[in-house]
């Protein structure tokens, strides 16, 4: 059973494994060894026999071949067509035959099932909704991912994802330290505009624990101080913790269910440590999906709720400008034609859209917002969700599925696009930068600060 | 003065301005020159792609790629470095103006030195509105120095600077930075504003008022924190700010204009619109230096 030095079943687990696979540039050596992976047939089987859930069982035996579903998917449209991106095609040839065959399956066949479940859908569950059997290829192919990183079939960059998590708990080597420093940073350099502004670590019994995306330490730290200043303006008694503050689950793209647990065990015993009243995460969808909507099923909490209260940013900024505790500057408001991005991974998966729709109401000028078309649980996914912005193997692939996302916003006219997903963010910023359209993106955090009403008493001291 | 100069460069020739004063003042005060290089912006959160901040292409960051890059910059300024005490070569990927701000904060840099396009290349342009210069000079702790021309690289050292002044809290620091360099240096010190008379319509009486009062105002500020230097004089001209700041430093040959850096706005697309410190930078023939903290000066 010959496996890789990289390319194995083995997940990643330590620094020095981290680093050598990362060293292997592009995953030549690594997609090379992969032509020679065993696949272990008895243990898939075994795998498949023991958590094929009833539901995934009926939906592949249902489906009716009506292709009803091939509209809905936005890969379909913007490749042609052609009948093997039709969502019941994709799942039936690739899940649907390994069970077929009880997992006596090969090598060639696998590496088409992981290009299918990678390249081909983004697990943005949008043909569920559009099924007359709500047979959901996302919930599918999230399964059928599963089973190939458990084999080892899983694009490189994913294992290292997940390897990440599993070694740096953050989807970056972001350490505890490095953490921790950020948030002095970025107090300071923000404290002499905003003064008492703090980013207390380790608080105990706080209103507000916050969490986020480990690319804001990383790369843009100014989102974690511009969530300060919101907090602060808002007056909320909040804090960050030093460990269980990276709420993002790049285990849950790869398919590595053991590291999605870890994760989300991981901010869960923050929460319990620290006993905040309530907890917030970042503008980001699959990391709320991770640590909100799926996380406390994997961390098995009987409820399927997370220890306390957890919300989406665009539910405590929506909450923050109804109850008066942010004001907008009407003057300031945006007065240019502006739109949305709906993040499937909570917009569609958590029915947050209204939300997101009265932040606008409070901080565009009337008029001014253009919704996509379609929009709210209905719009298409961003181009590069689950996982695919990050893989290098698919980037052409990934470059065409952000067209479709490219034309919804070039019949809207806008050249503002809200982006409350980092993950949404990356893909426009993406389109923009492959196809060149002319348009500027955002989170709300920034956005929004340049149009606050300040109290006096926060205001640095005249000169 | 200054014991550590952070040298910001992509290692482009549009850089080499900035290099030469970096290093001519490390020679100067035995300071160490840290060279300091963004190679990419990071175009996919946990990948390894980045974009390349000169070229724009994407390229993929391994032990290989940084080696090169260090050995290219090593190359590039090969006699300089030889010409310091201390150097380092450190290399990194990021967003620029986040890893400069980083790296000054980590080596405690008392100068930040940059070229005036270090970093804004198109691709970065691109993928991150907004301008690394802008970025680094609100937040810094430490000066910033930018050097837009190849030509204002300085050989025999400074003799006069400018310090342009709006009376802000800002500029009481930049103003100590500029006093501290030119005892330090020996220079003579030009104390200027501009009344900004852009878009404004005035008279000549109200203008020549406004002109005694700003003068006073400059003796009053400042007059008393010059201890027992003299080599100074004070200037008051009309106009649009950075016309006039460029106008004077060109009269007087100044080596060196000294400014305030200090903006509100977070977002520095808008900040530097009709920014007064971007405009002096790319039309300036001498280094400038844009003082936000108190920290170092
Ligand atoms: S989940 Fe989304 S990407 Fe995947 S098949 Fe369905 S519609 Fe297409
Ligand atoms: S719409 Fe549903 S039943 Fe029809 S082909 Fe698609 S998955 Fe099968
Ligand atoms: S990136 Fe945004 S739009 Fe795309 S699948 Fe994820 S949440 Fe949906």
């Amino acid at each position: 059973m010959p496996e890789g030095k990289f390319c194995n079943k083995t997940p990643i687990t330590t620094d020095e494994q981290l680093k050598a696979t990362l060293g292997d540039k592009g995953g030549k050596q690594y997609y090379e060894e992969m032509n020679h992976l065993d696949v272990d047939s008895d243990k898939l089987w075994a795998s498949i026999q023991k958590t094929m859930k009833s539901r995934t069982k009926t939906w592949l035996e249902i489906c009716a071949h009506c292709g009803l579903c091939a509209e809905s998917c936005f890969l379909y449209q913007v490749n042609g067509r052609v009948p093997e991106q039709v969502p019941s095609y994709k799942i039936q040839s690739t899940l649907g035959v390994m069970v077929k065959k009880k997992g006596k399956v090969d090598n060639e066949f696998m590496q088409m099932c992981m290009e299918t479940a990678w390249s081909k859908c983004t697990c943005c569950n949008r043909c569920g909704m559009y099924c007359p059997h709500g047979i959901d290829m996302g919930v599918m192919f999230s399964y059928l991912r599963g089973l190939l990183y458990s084999q080892g079939f899983v694009p490189w960059e994913l294992k290292i994802g997940s390897g990440m998590h599993r070694v740096y708990r953050a989807q970056m080597d972001v350490t505890t330290e490095d953490w921790v420093e950020t948030c002095e940073w970025m107090a300071e350099e923000n404290e002499e505009d905003w003064p008492g502004l703090e980013i207390p670590v380790d608080k105990e019994g706080a209103d507000i624990m916050y969490t986020c995306n480990a690319r804001e330490p990383k790369h843009y730290p100014e989102d974690i101080a511009e969530a300060a200043i919101l907090f602060h303006v808002a007056g909320e008694n909040w804090t960050v913790p030093s460990e269980g503050w990276e709420q993002t689950s790049l285990s849950m793209f790869a398919g590595d269910w053991e590291c999605c647990k870890d994760n989300v065990l991981n901010v869960y015993a923050a929460l319990e440590r620290l006993k905040p009243k309530r907890a917030i995460g970042t503008e980001c969808g699959h990391a709320h999906r991770a640590t909100v909507i799926e996380g406390p099923y994997w961390a098995g909490r009987p409820d399927g709720q997370p220890p306390v209260p957890y919300i989406h940013y665009v539910e405590w900024l929506a909450e923050a400008l109804r109850e008066g505790k942010l004001k907008i500057d009407p003057a300031k408001r945006i007065k240019e034609p502006v739109t949305l991005q709906d993040s499937c991974n909570y917009v569609r998966n958590q029915g947050l859209k209204d939300v997101t729709r009265e932040i606008i109401s409070y901080i565009v000028e009337p008029g001014y917002f253009v919704e996509m078309a379609p929009n709210k649980e209905h719009n298409y996914c961003c181009g590069g969700g689950g996982g695919f912005n990050g893989i290098g193997k698919y980037r052409e692939q990934r470059n065409v599925a952000l067209r479709k996302k490219r034309d919804q916003i070039l019949d809207t006219g806008c050249k503002l696009v809200i982006a409350p997903c980092h993950n949404c963010w990356d893909a426009i910023r993406d389109l923009e930068e492959e196809y060149e359209i002319g348009i500027r993106w955002s989170f709300l955090k920034p956005l929004v600060i340049g149009m606050l009403d300040v109290p006096k008493h926060l205001l640095p001291p005249e000169e | 003065m200054f014991k550590k100069i952070l040298l910001a460069t992509s290692g482009a020739p549009s850089t080499f301005g900035a290099a030469r004063v970096a290093f001519d003042m490390a020679k100067r005060y035995g300071a160490e020159v840290v060279v300091f290089n963004v190679m990419g912006v990071p175009t996919k959160a946990f990948s390894q792609l980045v974009n390349d901040v000169r070229t724009g292409e994407e390229i993929e960051v391994d032990d290989e790629y940084r080696a090169w890059v260090e050995e290219e910059l090593k190359s590039t300024f090969e006699k300089q470095i030889e010409s310091v005490e201390y150097a380092k070569i450190v290399t990194t990927t990021g967003v620029p103006s986040r890893e400069i701000l980083r790296a000054a904060r980590a080596e405690d840099a008392d100068l930040i030195v940059m070229g005036a396009s270090s970093g804004d290349s198109s691709a970065y342009r691109k993928g991150y509105p907004g301008s690394t210069l802008q970025r680094v000079a609100k937040a810094a702790r430490c000066p910033v120095m930018t050097v837009h021309r190849e030509t204002a690289s300085y050989w025999g050292g400074f003799g006069n600077i400018v310090f342009a002044t709006d009376f802000s809290k800002q500029a009481e620091n930049a103003f100590k930075f500029a006093l501290n360099s030119a005892k330090e240096l020996g220079c003579d010190l030009t104390l200027f504003h501009a009344l900004d008379i852009s878009g404004k319509v005035l008279d000549q009486n109200a203008i020549e008022d406004k002109l005694i009062e700003a003068r006073t105002r400059i003796r009053e500020t400042y007059g008393p924190l010059m201890g027992d230097f003299k080599d100074f004089d004070i200037e008051v001209w009309e106009g649009v700010p950075y016309v006039e700041v460029v106008k004077i430093a060109r009269e007087r040959s100044a080596d060196l204009i000294v400014l305030a850096h200090h903006s509100r706005e977070l977002d520095p697309e808008l900040a530097s619109l009709g920014s007064t410190l971007e405009q002096v930078i790319l039309r300036a023939g001498c280094p400038v230096v844009s003082v936000s903290k108190p920290d170092k000066v």
